[in-house]
């Protein structure tokens, strides 16, 4: 086990700058993923950790020791890659050996090494096998077997599961949970997929542009977005974003207004705000009891309708404007749209006039300029405090906002 | 195959049932217009022609001259197909010539495959190592192998000669004593030989090891760095031994070549190279068109081409094994 560190890493190719003034303090045993869309920088901030790729600025320490300029070898990391990359000349045995027979241990020792990682990732019986024998699932355990049995301080897995079916990812992401617990080893899993990110760490790391945006347990980073990438990266389907004008009673959007007390928040100096919502923050106002803080209610036709089994996801139209030609995350981005959650056994249909609230407790704001999160909440004190009385008796429109003409 | 039994089966006069004329008529119609029909009758025009000149101008020209190959055919006159005997093989192992330039041929074959394979494989891992005008070395590695032998033979014979300009180098930089007359010292012939060839042709075994290089992930080199692997390791444990199909393929490709490789000798020396760079292909071509030997020219034909065949076979058998044929 070992804490990873990297202070200050930029790494630039040429005009094209990978990772960019990035800081991440990673503990002792903590399953941290690195996660951001395509392209923004989390693989090359692992391979600067494995020591494939040089920093062009910064340090990387592991434990205590600085292993910036050391090579892969010398720095105590395991990988497991992508592609799986198993050597397809060797057997299983030799794939999970290879690295303790560079390192000349004797062979007694490499049979009860390569024995425990083989029993750990329930590979037993299968160690003479070549790996175009081996299914997509056995070919990715022996790739972490060969990454176990060199005991490392330091797993890194550059994501290990995306070339699996659907099914098995969900499987081998119980699996790697398990054996987080069993080896209690520092893990670093790079993914794209927030699902991967949301379920099996104890914290994420949100990259973009090379840029760390946010490092924090999943759920603060889903409740407490420190900005407006993060809020729409985490989370599927996307926050609804609007944005609107400040006024002394609230925001005022194209389509609607949202009344909080501005006073109440630090918003000195910002004129633009985009406020965020997320689709199960969105009720029908035929179900507001459970809700804490309803906003006053907005008139919308459904459009789309999207039956995902546990629940479904409901186009909602502000305008009378269809989104049948936007992707989820266009629609929640636009202002005349709004993307809600429904429970399955909602009587809800295509083209039907509906009254919606927001739930006030759960709106975001971020400063439209520079998209950093303002407040997780627009919910009056009071409210806070007695969220009994306010199920109770519902929030009036005037207290909390209203449609606009 | 389906679609032609299916149209005999049809024309089979068995499978009728002795039905009345007229019926009979209309069935023998729709049973035409079926077989016009058909895919493999519609195919035909498409691959008959061509299969028939390849049967008669290869395999029916190789069993010609097998059949040469068992009379004893020589001079002026023709082959006497009455009377087949095993004389002309017989011969060949008291044969001073044969048996030189079979072993010539031997020497060729192996040393001018591995020299090439072994060129070819560094020539490959420099390019491979994302080197600027990495393009135009390839292209001038694999320059020489667009070249007809007659054209690289021609221009080997100038550099070999005695005011060559291999010696003339030698002598500009003070080894005049390792300026030799390559092709006319029998110590040096056949190097000289396998040394022209492996200029031609390690160019197409880098192409072949690139492709190879190219094909293994990324993620293996990098896999082996993080297991401790140094780049002399890396390459000999790992990237190597993954290039075990470029290496076969290259090498059956070589090996045929090596056996073909008559008329750059032919080019080179004459049909009489000499025992020292004789090699099967030229003896077979001289003793069948200087000699007029037909029948033992032939024979010795048929033993170049057991040799290809010995070569090609394993290979053809693994892939069809494989499924790749």
């Amino acid at each position: 086990m070992a804490r990873v560190t990297l202070e200050h890493v930029t790494k630039r190719y040429e005009d094209i700058v990978a990772v960019d003034d990035m800081n991440l303090e990673i503990e002792d045993g903590e399953f941290v993923c690195l996660v951001g869309p395509s392209g923004c920088g989390k693989s090359t901030t692992m391979e600067t950790i494995a020591g494939l790729t040089k920093p062009t600025e910064g340090t990387v320490r592991i434990g205590d020791a600085d292993v910036t300029t050391l090579p892969p070898k010398d720095r105590g990391v395991s990988m497991v890659f992508q592609n799986i990359a198993l050597f397809p000349h060797m057997d299983v045995y030799d794939n999970i050996s290879f690295g303790l027979r560079l390192r000349d241990y004797d062979k007694e020792e490499i049979d009860r090494r390569v024995d425990r990682a083989a029993d750990i990732v329930q590979l037993e019986g299968m160690l003479d096998r070549e790996p175009n024998e081996l299914s997509g699932g056995q070919q990715q355990r022996v790739a972490i077997a060969r990454a176990i049995v060199r005991e490392p301080a330091v797993f890194l897995m550059d994501e290990p599961l995306a070339n699996l079916d659907a099914k098995l990812r969900v499987h081998m992401r119980t699996e790697l949970q398990r054996l987080h617990k069993q080896l209690d080893t520092t893990i670093i899993y790079v993914t794209h997929d927030q699902a991967e990110a949301m379920t099996m760490s104890d914290r994420i790391a949100v990259i973009n542009d090379g840029r760390l945006q946010q490092i924090a347990p999943p759920l603060t980073c889903y409740n407490e977005p420190a900005n407006l990438f993060v809020a729409g990266f985490i989370g599927s389907p996307s926050m609804n974003f609007v944005n609107g004008d400040l006024a002394n009673d609230g925001l005022r959007t194209d389509h609607y207004d949202l009344e909080f007390d501005p006073a109440a928040f630090p918003l000195e100096g910002i004129d633009e705000v985009t406020a965020g919502i997320r689709p199960e923050d969105i009720y029908l106002e035929r179900n507001t009891e459970s809700v804490v803080d309803p906003s006053a209610t907005i008139e919308a036709t459904t459009d789309v309708l999207e039956p995902m089994g546990d629940e479904i996801f409901v186009y909602l139209s502000l305008d009378g404007s269809s989104a049948e030609m936007m992707t989820s995350d266009e629609a929640s981005t636009a202002s005349n749209q709004l993307l809600m959650s429904v429970d399955p056994d909602e009587t809800i249909e295509a083209d039907q006039q509906v009254s919606i609230v927001l739930d006030r407790s759960k709106v975001h704001l971020f400063d439209a300029a520079s998209g950093e999160a303002i407040t997780h909440g627009v919910a009056d004190e009071s409210v806070h405090e007695a969220p009994t009385a306010d199920a109770e008796g519902g929030a009036t429109e005037v207290e909390s906002g209203g449609q606009r003409d | 195959m389906d679609s032609l039994r299916n149209s005999l089966q049809r024309l089979d006069p068995r499978s009728g049932h002795g039905a009345d004329e007229p019926v009979s008529r209309e069935r023998e119609g729709n049973r035409f217009a079926q077989l016009r029909g058909s895919d493999f009758v519609e195919s035909i025009p498409f691959w008959l022609p061509a299969t028939l000149l390849v049967l008669l101008f290869v395999y029916g020209a190789i069993g010609w001259n097998v059949a040469i190959s068992f009379t004893g055919w020589s001079g002026l006159g023709q082959p006497d197909y009455t009377n087949f005997t095993l004389e002309m093989y017989r011969q060949m192992p008291a044969d001073q010539n044969f048996r030189a330039s079979l072993r010539n041929t031997v020497a060729l074959l192996v040393a001018f495959t591995s020299v090439s394979l072994v060129v070819g494989l560094g020539l490959a891992l420099l390019v491979d190592r994302k080197i600027r005008f990495e393009n135009t070395f390839r292209t001038i590695y694999l320059l020489p192998m667009a070249l007809s032998f007659v054209v690289t033979a021609i221009f080997w014979s100038w550099m070999y000669a005695s005011d060559g300009l291999i010696n003339t180098t030698l002598a500009a930089v003070g080894l005049e004593a390792l300026a030799f007359d390559w092709l006319g010292d029998p110590r040096f012939k056949l190097a000289a030989v396998i040394f022209a060839l492996v200029w031609q042709f390690s160019g197409y075994c880098m192409i072949v090891y690139l492709a190879g290089l190219r094909s293994i992930p990324d993620d293996h080199y990098e896999a082996a760095r993080i297991d401790g692997a140094s780049t002399l390791t890396l390459y000999r444990r790992v990237i190597i031994p993954q290039l075990r199909s470029s290496t076969i393929g290259a090498t059956v490709v070589l090996m045929v070549f090596a056996l073909k490789a008559f008329d750059f000798i032919y080019v080179m020396f004459g049909d009489n190279p000499g025992r020292s760079a004789d090699i099967l292909a030229v003896t077979m071509y001289r003793q069948a068109f200087s000699a007029s030997e037909w029948a033992y020219g032939a024979a010795i034909a048929v033993v170049l081409f057991a040799l290809a065949l010995t070569i090609i076979g394993p290979y053809a058998y693994t892939q069809y094994k494989r499924g790749a044929l």
